[in-house]
């Protein structure tokens, strides 16, 4: 259907991709890996006419064609849903879907009936239904989001529908969803390109899965291909699944009685010096809402906490960072980083207390950390917004370590974030662990609780159901506390 | 790469154009222009608006604005003016007067911004009607006849140029070091970038949005009080027009309405260009029905060439 | 670095000059003895240069603007007119200021605020001929006044304004507040009401030369007052703006408007029966009258002395007072003809 001949692209001199040849078949699933900056975001946006490649042509149904612009792609049935999220939050759903094409009636006036009807036929066969067409899309969920992303692209009848990371910010049942409708589709003939990171996901759904190094193709394999063959291919190393020993000590770090707040209730636990507690628990499940609470961002209505043995009780964040508590947040775009300031910038934005800002100084410290910590930038000059996603959450590491705290509380740390730099950030984690800090860890990912955890906490509706020793923790048990079953 | 990086600089870029146009400038007026007599009068005309433009580049690099701020202009004239002229107060204390009133200002814009969380947009234009009422109530149909020491501060020459050249030079270089080389004052690129990354790295965002607005209005008091004492009169109309300005001044030396970027000699160098338009258009008798249509031309004309400019750099 | 410290001192010492003090008398900058600077021959190239502020203003562009571009073509010398497009006074002054280094042949300044009293002292001592016009600027130096007597166009109003609502009633007036040449109008206006104590003065309101502005405080004046007599209007704007509320309020005719100008859509509204009176100024006097003694000053065309500008005499008249239009239905035809 679509074959790709030796496409190339460099950004200012930075090679993107070199030679990819590529032949995406009717019909099928084809999965597409590679870490954080193997250039697969860049090649959707070639096939898609966002950017144009320097070399190399696109051949739809063995004719050449030129993709100038989206509006190109579009007329020949490329669409594509993107990582970066194209909605605008103030408009309805489907004003949001039907942003140029919207059905128009005798008088060439928007038809606004029409446009409903069409709507929430879209959503009922994205099993939403409970959706409606008028709704304002900045007041849904993320995971609502994603999905009128999937609808704003099937509306306009793709033949190749194009998926970068559906499934970043929607949990696993959601997922289930994506992969049926992803099912229907092919029976009807779409084909579909598919860009994750779960393994597990494309294990599922992919008929081939190709891959991509360092803007290199690497070859294409069979979906039924074992995960660790793949990953092998994509980082060229294997997944290190080796057992972390636990540093946990028995001095207490933070001890929590019964605070409240908004998004949580009644919750007491403690962590130990040396120790990473889990945090599992759903979307909503107020685990972020408590983590910011105990970082001073919002207010906690009733209880107390104890950092260490002393009487803690922060207002705003510089309270909580001057007790040696840091927080990564989960949206390290809108929260954590300063994306059109530098590397070394970034890395400094937590230490500005008070003197002269000394830049040798700051450049001198970032570009150890940036060392450390195995930042991958040519310089602490560069802008964070060039960097990939998994070298940009080191930066928002990098920024803490840089404060060397006590207590780490990290919230999603591997969100969106490619296999070797996921492993990196584990050995960072496990590091401050040895130095007997604590690291508070929430997840949604249940291998890396499970991996990294001397206990996991699991939290279901705003309360803290049960604790468990990473000993009797399993996958199951914990799915049955977050779903609130036990 | 040095130099690409420094061409990518908007001080330099408009460094180049500001040179290019005096050169030019300088050919066509030979006798009028390159003269020392022009050059001070430009350093006069444009040393009101750069001190105010100082404290809306620090603002604009924290991602907000004041509008507010040229009637501030005419409010901190206004009440010194009417201290003195009706009270017979020492003129020291009636500049304190007026400089406290005007720090008051922008201390109730940054705190009804920063804590009530009023759009800054609403908040600085109401405030801008308010104070200009004040202004309006204070110097009436206009004051003059100040005492001798006040008119001292405004038109006493140091080396041929009158005393507000030097207090503007001395505000930009005070300013400039202290936002280049303060922690204090780099916090506002954090601000202006990210806000709520900035409040999670333990920024006070708040209370630097505060301090902010207090900076600019108080720039503001001390820019009206130099305007009064070198005209010798508190106009309640002075600083009418003003914010838009210096809003686009500072825009066109390197801040962005998004905030996060900017330099203080950015701000004097778009206050510069501007002024120097202005000379043009008077040195060439250009008539007041052709003056807006050139000045928006210049300025689209000089803002697209530096955007073609970096889209080039990007390639 | 130590030999540099003291030169700088000294420079600093040396190099800083005060202001003059009210009293000081400004030593001349030209050569000695000639105290403003005069031509023998008349050059096509000499230029008078007009500085206003709001130049776009139809009323100044329809008098003050035209009657002396004519002067200009007539006379065959230059004329150049300068000045920002808003109404803004400190932008007036420095155009003054950056105007004075090229040593025009004439300057003619509108008064707009007393605050450019400084600037015009500075042009003066530069020796240039300056004239300032429509409303006095005290303390400037300047070297001619020409205008209209503003404390009288205010009196002219409040008689008729007290005539033709039978000297009783509620009356209120609008203008730019703090100008001073208003603030003399105002005050013209209230000092005849005075003499009436059947006529209740409700205040004066400031529509800031703007025509919405005025219809605004109009309406809100009829709301508030519904047995308003009458409304008096102090700037070009005012009565058009009155006019148009009181159309609207249906009360045209009944509430008795007297205002300033005679603009086209002034002497419309006269004859429609909305505005009963007008006291309009004679506009073109200012800058025809002023341009034509900037260039006898230069020209020494009636000399006083054999050298005036030695002498230190202004060979031209110290004030000029115009005088006024007076415009109602009896004769607004003969205006309406004319335009």
């Amino acid at each position: 259907m679509l074959r790709l001949q030796n496409i190339s692209k460099s950004f200012s001199g930075v090679k993107a991709l070199q030679n990819v040849s590529l032949l995406f078949k009717s019909g099928e699933v084809h999965a597409l890996c590679g870490e954080n900056g193997a250039g697969k975001t860049t090649l959707m946006n070639i096939i898609s006419g966002n950017i144009a490649a320097d070399q190399g042509q696109l051949f739809w149904n063995e004719k050449e064609v030129k993709i100038g612009s989206v509006l190109e792609s579009q007329s020949i049935g490329i669409s594509i849903v993107h990582q970066e999220k194209s909605l605008v939050d103030s408009l309805s759903i489907s004003e949001n879907i039907y942003p140029v094409n919207q059905p128009i009636n005798r008088a060439g006036l928007i038809d606004h009936y029409a446009l409903s009807c069409k709507t929430k036929k879209l959503l009922a066969e994205l099993q939403v239904g409970n959706l409606s067409p008028s709704m304002i899309v900045g007041r849904l969920s993320s995971p609502q989001k994603s999905m009128v992303e999937i609808a704003k692209a099937l509306a306009k009848n793709p033949k190749l529908l194009i998926l970068d990371e559906p499934t970043a910010s929607i949990t696993h049942s959601e997922a289930e969803v994506v992969f049926t409708i992803i099912r229907k589709l092919k029976e009807k003939g779409v084909s579909i390109i598919y860009i994750s990171h779960r393994m597990s996901e494309i294990q599922q759904i992919a008929d081939t899965v190709s891959v991509l190094k360092d803007g290199k193709y690497q070859g294409t394999v069979a979906g039924k291909t074992p995960v660790s063959d793949i990953v092998r291919m994509m980082v060229g190393r294997e997944l290190l699944s080796a057992v972390y020993h636990s540093d946990a000590g028995k001095p207490i770090r933070l001890k929590i009685e019964n605070i409240s707040g908004k998004g949580f209730n009644d919750i007491s636990f403690s962590l130990y010096k040396g120790e990473i507690l889990g945090f599992a628990g759903l979307l909503g499940s107020g685990r972020t809402e408590m983590a910011r609470a105990i970082f001073g961002d919002t207010k906690i209505n009733n209880g107390t906490m104890f950092l260490n043995g002393k009487k803690y009780n922060p207002h705003h964040p510089f309270n909580a960072i001057d007790a040696g508590i840091a927080y990564l947040p989960d949206d390290r775009k809108t929260e954590g980083l300063f994306l059109e300031k530098s590397v070394a910038e970034n890395i400094i934005s937590t230490g500005l207390k008070h003197g002269f800002y000394k830049e040798k100084q700051i450049f001198n410290k970032a570009e150890n950390l940036k060392e450390q910590l195995r930042i991958r930038t040519p310089t602490v000059k560069q802008l964070v917004r060039k960097l990939s996603g998994g070298n940009q959450q080191k930066v928002v590491l990098a920024k803490w370590m840089a404060l060397k705290p006590e207590l780490l509380i990290v919230n999603e740390p591997t969100l969106g974030v490619d296999v070797g730099a996921k492993i990196e950030i584990y050995k960072i984690l496990k590091n401050l662990t040895a130095q007997m800090k604590s690291v508070l860890l929430i997840s949604s990912e249940l291998t890396e609780l499970l991996l990294l955890s001397d206990r996991i906490a699991v939290m279901y509706n705003g309360r803290l159901k049960m604790i468990l020793d990473k000993s009797e923790a399993t996958e199951e048990k914990i799915a049955a506390f977050a779903l609130g079953i036990n | 790469m040095e130099i690409k990086e420094r061409l990518r600089d908007r001080i330099f870029s408009l460094g180049a154009s500001i040179i290019l146009l005096c050169i030019i400038m300088a050919l066509v007026y030979p006798n009028k222009f390159p003269t020392l007599e022009n050059f001070s009068q430009i350093m006069l005309n444009l040393s009101i608006d750069t001190i105010v433009a100082v404290g809306m580049m620090i603002l604009m690099i924290g991602g907000m604005f004041d509008l507010s701020v040229g009637s501030i202009v005419a409010f901190a004239g206004g009440m010194a003016g009417y201290l003195m002229y009706y009270y017979d107060v020492n003129f020291i204390i009636a500049i304190i007067a007026a400089l406290t009133g005007s720090t008051m200002i922008g201390f109730i814009n940054g705190w009804l911004i920063a804590k009530i969380g009023i759009n800054p947009m609403i908040q600085t234009l109401a405030m801008m009607g308010i104070v200009r009422g004040f202004a309006l109530m204070l110097s009436g149909a206009g004051i003059q006849n100040f005492p001798y020491d006040f008119i001292y501060i405004g038109q006493s020459k140091l080396a041929g140029l009158q005393a507000p050249v030097w207090y503007m030079l001395a505000i930009v270089f005070v300013f400039g070091f202290l936002v280049n080389n303060t922690v204090f004052f780099r916090r506002y690129y954090f601000i202006g970038g990210n806000e709520k990354a900035a409040r999670l790295s333990g920024i006070n965002v708040k209370k630097m949005k505060i301090w902010g607005f207090v900076i600019s209005a108080l720039l503001a008091g001390i820019a009206g009080l130099l305007l009064s004492s070198r005209l010798g009169a508190a106009l309640s109309t002075s600083g009418q027009g003003l914010e838009l300005r210096v809003i686009t001044a500072v825009i066109l030396g390197g801040a962005s309405l998004a905030g996060g970027v900017g330099k203080i000699w950015g701000a004097f160098l778009g206050v510069l260009f501007m002024a120097l338009i202005n000379n043009l258009l008077i040195i060439s008798r250009v008539s007041g029905y052709w003056q807006e249509v050139i000045l928006g031309a210049i300025l689209i004309i000089a803002v697209g060439i530096d955007q073609l400019l970096l889209k080039r750099l990007d390639k | 670095m130590k030999k540099i410290l003291p030169l700088l001192v000294y420079l600093v010492i040396n190099g800083c000059q005060t202001p003059p003090r009210p009293n000081e008398k400004t030593k001349a900058s030209l050569n000695e003895t000639e105290k403003f600077i005069t031509s023998d021959e008349a050059s096509p190239n000499e230029e008078y240069v007009m500085i206003t502020t709001a130049v776009n203003l139809p009323l100044y562009v329809n008098h003050d603007e035209k009657a002396f571009k004519e002067w200009g073509e007539k006379k065959g010398v230059r004329t150049s007119i300068l000045g920002p497009s808003e109404w803004d006074v400190p932008a007036q002054a420095s155009t003054i200021e950056q105007v004075i280094p090229g040593k025009p042949a004439g300057l003619l300044i509108n008064g707009t605020d007393p605050g450019i009293a400084q600037v015009i002292r500075k042009a003066v001592d530069a020796g240039i001929p300056t004239i300032v016009y429509d409303s006095e600027i005290p303390n400037s130096g300047r070297h001619c006044f020409i205008g209209s007597d503003w404390y009288e166009m205010g009196k002219l109003q409040g008689d008729r304004m007290a005539k033709i609502i039978n000297e009783h009633g509620k009356v209120a007036c609008l203008g730019i507040l703090g100008m001073e040449n208003m603030e003399a109008g105002f005050k013209g206006f209230q000092d005849v009401l005075k003499r009436f104590p059947k006529i209740e003065f409700l205040g004066k309101y400031d529509d800031k030369a703007n025509v919405e502005t005025a219809a605004h405080i109009t309406a809100d004046l009829l709301a508030a007052n519904p047995d308003l007599a009458g409304i008096a209007g102090f700037d070009s704007n005012s009565g058009p703006g009155i006019a148009i509320s009181v159309k609207e309020s249906g009360k045209a005719g009944k509430i008795k408007i007297t205002t300033v100008d005679a603009e086209p859509e002034h002497l419309a509204l006269v004859k429609e029966g909305v505005i009963d009176y007008l006291v309009g100024q004679k506009r073109e006097l200012f800058t025809w009258l002023g341009a034509q003694f900037l260039y006898d000053m230069r020209h020494k065309t009636l000399p006083l002395s054999a050298n005036d500008a030695k002498a230190g005499v202004i060979p031209i008249p110290n004030t000029v007072i115009t005088g006024t239009i007076e415009i109602d239905k009896s004769n607004v035809d003969e205006f309406i003809r004319k335009k």
